[in-house]
């Protein structure tokens, strides 16, 4: 800036300024301190970069400040990427680069020999080039597993997700966002909607408003789950939630194969590390199954229920439980409770004060599946069968361009089980008695339209449509960009090289290919910088072939020699040709030096028909 | 068949050209440790796209050096011509290059060797240290020769040669420096210094010229001609010059003209052979401005009277090569 307006930096002998300098670094450093407690994580780290970058740019001194500055600023361009790394940042980032770039040219041409046009052009032009090599280096380049060291607690930002915790009374913010939670590649069929029931965790205790998942305890042990019915063999890429649980379609079978990952006793798959990078795995499902039918561990926590609260639905139990003791019936009635009484399924039901669900059922009776599950569950346990609420998600819309299929937070879903005696679990959603269309046809389709479009778009059924397909393939886009580019680490690499023919690629391998690929690619793209640019006046390139074509006999023309002397020379070794070398000449000089009057059409032909022959010399 | 392979050959020794040196410059090795520190970030935190910005980056780098390489590979240095100078002038060394590639080249600092330079740097022929820089050139066209012009401090009477030439080049990111050398053979020759307290020696045996002749010569005003160097600088036209920046000498005619010999003989109370040539030097100019003729007669040499810009420059010649 200083520079730009010519306005004379302080000189270094003011002492003053050098210690405001100095203060204003201290004591940016202590509020960046203060504001982060530290000043090496993500956060705190990628602050102090933008303050030393702003800091640094206002008094840049001298060539070595500018230089520093262009490469903090690389450098904070990949710090950028630690917050997002989507197609539209990475594009933005693509042309910060070409400036930061672009910048460096500038100050190597503090004379401004070079315009503005061209600096930019030479920036763009060698970024371009680069994009080659850079993809050698993508794809053959040893990947190394991170972390090397510990990663600040800031790593990872907080993500949306389904918790292992639920509280009625409060809107879930889930049903709102429409981001993607998982995104799920079924290798044959997919199954219909009204199966596709994604488990997540599952919660058992309750103090009357929230349930939370049953605590680790000795007793937990793998639960015996006998699957029949069609296989359904599919790859799960999920989105980074920060929490330690997959999700799989219930009950998936192949458990081996998915690292790092255990059931627990009530089959949610637990991972071992907190996910917060997508990962991907392959299972295999049936979506018929019988869970723990001879006996649980846990029964008697599936029956819990506060002291001295819901005292109205423990009532109805009770009631339930006088024409009836058998359970198929008891669970039948209560879906007919749903169904029939005056219930609605609604995605922003009324704030729920007091007993929660005394208040649901008795009063307000709108909700959606988390208020239907948490009810249910209580009238069973009521009624004394064991029954527990398993959240998740539940549908999910098939892309029709990549055919994805699309798990949305939107469709986060909670429902219930409950353990008949030689069935085992078996799973009761009370929403589908209330809200049909919401197993049936998934989420996305029982939503207002304002939800499902923004506000421009949802005004038409036509409109909606349009957007619909428009999110589709921009989702097409995106999960390819994840699949391939992003998710590109150790093991897809070794996956993808594999694939490509190499036999067990280590990181020999890979630095060997590397470097002759790197090479090959470097050398052919130096040879089209070295030759590729032929002289662009097409009247000099066609003259040049008259030389090219007179070089075969030996008759160079040399850099002193003028068209016309040159003509003279080689009218005397080519006696036969002095005509057309004459004609040719002549036009050469008429189309470059001045007399406009004849064209290039002329010379190019002239120089077509000139054909000397070796025998004529 | 054997005249196309050896136009191969040929085109092949041409491409390969001289050999030009190329080094990463101090930033350029800071932006490697930058994209090692971008490196260890994208792996740290797993990140995809800081693996790719670092390959790029990196990818760029290697570029840059075949760019800055390109920036310089292709240009010829073709002849060196000087004009004679006075001893303690600077020798504006008119240089011709050539730049053959298809590409316009771009800030190119020319240096030559300055042997007074010491230094215990075992780099320092690397760093070009005992280079001084002369001139940028700032922009050589595709295809097109230049000419650029360098001053460089004359040491002593004689022929003085160009020596080694240095070009150097940053551009266009500064992360690479390449430079290549150039021997040249052409020389400059530099007249002994025209100083000297001694009078015209008027009084010898051709003194048939009237005592005066050179003062009148002097204010006979006859026009301008163009300043070349080695004109005595009192006969700059100062006031043109400062009308339209161009030097003229105000050229005087003599009315009288006469004849006089300088002889080495004339200069023996000079003890110094340098002050002796310097005396005559100042006489040969100051004859010529007065119109004389003059014949200079050196030991070794002897030349007959005449006068002109021609004959000044041989005398002067014959003085700055004479060795005794």
């Amino acid at each position: 800036m200083a520079i730009k307006y010519h306005w004379p930096l302080p000189s270094r002998q003011y002492k003053s300024l050098i210690a405001l300098q100095i203060l204003i670094a201290l004591a940016t450093g202590f509020l960046l301190f203060n504001s982060y407690g530290n000043l090496i994580g993500r956060d705190a780290g990628t602050a102090l970069l933008v303050v030393m970058l702003g800091l640094k740019v206002i008094e840049i001194r001298n060539e070595r400040d500018y230089y520093l500055s262009c490469f903090l600023g690389y450098f904070l361009v990949a710090t950028n990427f630690l917050y997002s790394q989507s197609i539209a940042t990475a594009s933005l980032m693509f042309i910060v680069v070409i400036l930061m770039t672009n910048c460096l040219i500038s100050v190597n041409d503090n004379n401004q020999v070079l315009s503005k046009q061209k600096q930019l052009k030479m920036a763009s032009k060698l970024l371009l080039q680069s994009i080659p090599l850079m993809l050698v280096l993508f794809v053959f380049f040893p990947r190394i597993a991170g972390p090397l060291w510990g990663l600040p607690q800031d790593a990872h930002t907080a993500k949306t997700g389904i918790d292992n915790k639920m509280t009625l009374g409060r809107i879930s913010q889930l049903i709102q966002s429409d981001a993607v939670a998982f995104r799920v590649k079924f290798d044959n069929e997919i199954p219909p909607s009204a199966e596709r029931y994604w488990r997540g965790p599952v919660l058992w205790e309750t103090d009357g408003t929230t349930w939370t998942e049953l605590q680790f305890n000795s007793k937990n042990k793998k639960p015996t789950i006998t699957s029949s019915g069609q296989a359904y063999p599919y790859t799960i890429t999920l989105e980074p939630h920060d929490k330690h649980w997959i999700f799989a379609l219930d009950f998936p079978t192949n458990l081996a194969k998915v690292q790092k990952t255990i059931q627990t006793h009530d089959g949610k798959l637990q991972s071992i590390k907190p996910i917060n990078q997508r990962v991907q795995y392959k299972l295999i499902s049936h979506t018929q199954f019988e869970f723990n039918a001879n006996n649980d561990t846990h029964l008697d926590r599936a029956l819990q229920l506060p002291e001295g609260q819901h005292a109205r639905t423990k009532q109805l139990a009770q009631q339930w439980l006088q024409i009836s003791s058998d359970p198929q019936q008891l669970i039948q009635r209560a879906l007919q409770h749903f169904n029939q009484q005056n219930f609605f399924y609604t995605l922003s039901p009324s704030v729920l004060t007091g007993d929660t669900i005394d208040n649901f059922l008795f009063e307000s009776r709108r909700g959606f599946c988390e208020h239907y599950a948490a009810s249910f569950t209580v009238l069973m346990r009521a009624a004394g069968i064991p029954t527990r609420i398993v959240t998740g998600y539940q549908g999910g819309d098939i892309n029709p361009v990549d055919d994805y299929l699309i798990v949305r937070q939107q469709d986060a879903h909670a429902w219930t089980e409950v353990w008949l005696a030689g069935q085992g679990w078996i799973r009761v959603d009370p929403t589908a008695a209330v809200a049909q269309d919401r197993i049936e046809l998934g989420m996305d389709n029982i939503m207002p339209s304002a939800m499902r479009a923004p506000l421009f778009f949802a005004s038409s059924s036509q409109l909606i449509d349009a957007w619909q397909s428009i999110r589709n393939n921009w989702d097409a886009i995106n999960n390819a960009w994840n699949r391939s580019i992003l998710a590109y680490g150790p093991e897809l690499q070794k996956l993808f090289l594999s694939s490509l023919g190499m036999t067990s690629p280590d990181w020999q391998k890979m630095t060997i290919y590397l470097v002759v690929l790197f090479n090959l690619v470097l050398l052919i793209i130096v040879a089209f910088m070295l030759y590729n640019k032929k002289n662009n006046d097409p009247i000099v390139a066609t003259y040049q072939q008259f030389c090219k074509k007179l070089a075969r006999f030996d008759i160079k023309r040399d850099n002193h020699e003028g068209p016309l002397s040159f003509a003279n020379k080689t009218k005397t070794l080519l006696p036969h040709y002095q005509a057309n070398i004459e004609t040719i000449t002549q036009l050469y000089i008429d189309l470059r030096y001045g007399r406009q009057q004849s064209s290039l059409n002329d010379l190019k032909q002239a120089v077509k028909q000139f054909k000397p022959k070796k025998t004529m010399k | 068949m054997t005249a196309t392979l050896s136009q191969l050959f040929k085109k092949f020794n041409q491409l390969r050209g001289r050999r030009v040196f190329i080094l990463p410059t101090r930033f350029g090795i800071l932006y490697a440790a930058f994209l090692f520190l971008i490196l260890l970030a994208a792996i740290n935190y797993s990140n995809s796209l800081g693996h790719i910005l670092c390959f790029l980056l990196a990818s760029m780098g290697v570029l840059a050096m075949h760019y800055t390489y390109n920036n310089l590979a292709k240009i010829e240095f073709l002849s060196a011509h000087a004009d004679p100078v006075f001893c303690g002038q600077d020798i504006q060394f008119k240089l011709l290059f050539d730049n053959q590639s298809n590409n316009d080249c771009y800030l190119i600092d020319v240096a030559t060797k300055q042997n007074t330079l010491k230094s215990w740097n075992p780099f320092k022929n690397i760093t070009g240290f005992n280079y001084q820089s002369h001139h940028l050139i700032e922009q050589l066209s595709a295809q097109q020769q230049q000419r650029h012009t360098i001053a460089i401090s004359s040491k002593k009477r004689g022929k003085q040669a160009l020596e080694q030439i240095r070009i150097a080049s940053r551009f266009p990111f500064g992360l690479f420096d390449t430079w290549t050398y150039f021997t040249s053979n052409d020389k400059a020759i530099v007249y002994p210094q025209a100083v000297g307290d001694l009078p015209l020696p008027i009084s010898n045996e051709q003194g048939q010229y009237i005592v005066g002749a050179k003062t009148k010569g002097l204010d006979d005003f006859s026009g301008f001609n163009p300043y070349r160097s080695g004109d005595p600088i009192h006969a700059i036209a100062w006031k043109a010059a400062a009308r339209d920046d161009v030097l003229r000498t105000k050229q005087f005619s003599s009315a009288v003209s006469g004849n006089i010999h300088l002889s080495w003989q004339d200069t023996a109370q000079l003890k110094d052979i340098e002050d002796r040539l310097s005396q005559l030097c100042l006489w040969i100019i100051e004859c010529e401005t007065a119109g004389l003729n003059y014949a200079l007669a050196l030991p070794t040499e002897l030349i007959d009277y005449s006068h002109g810009h021609s004959h000044q420059q041989h005398c002067l010649t014959a003085l700055a090569l004479y060795e005794h």
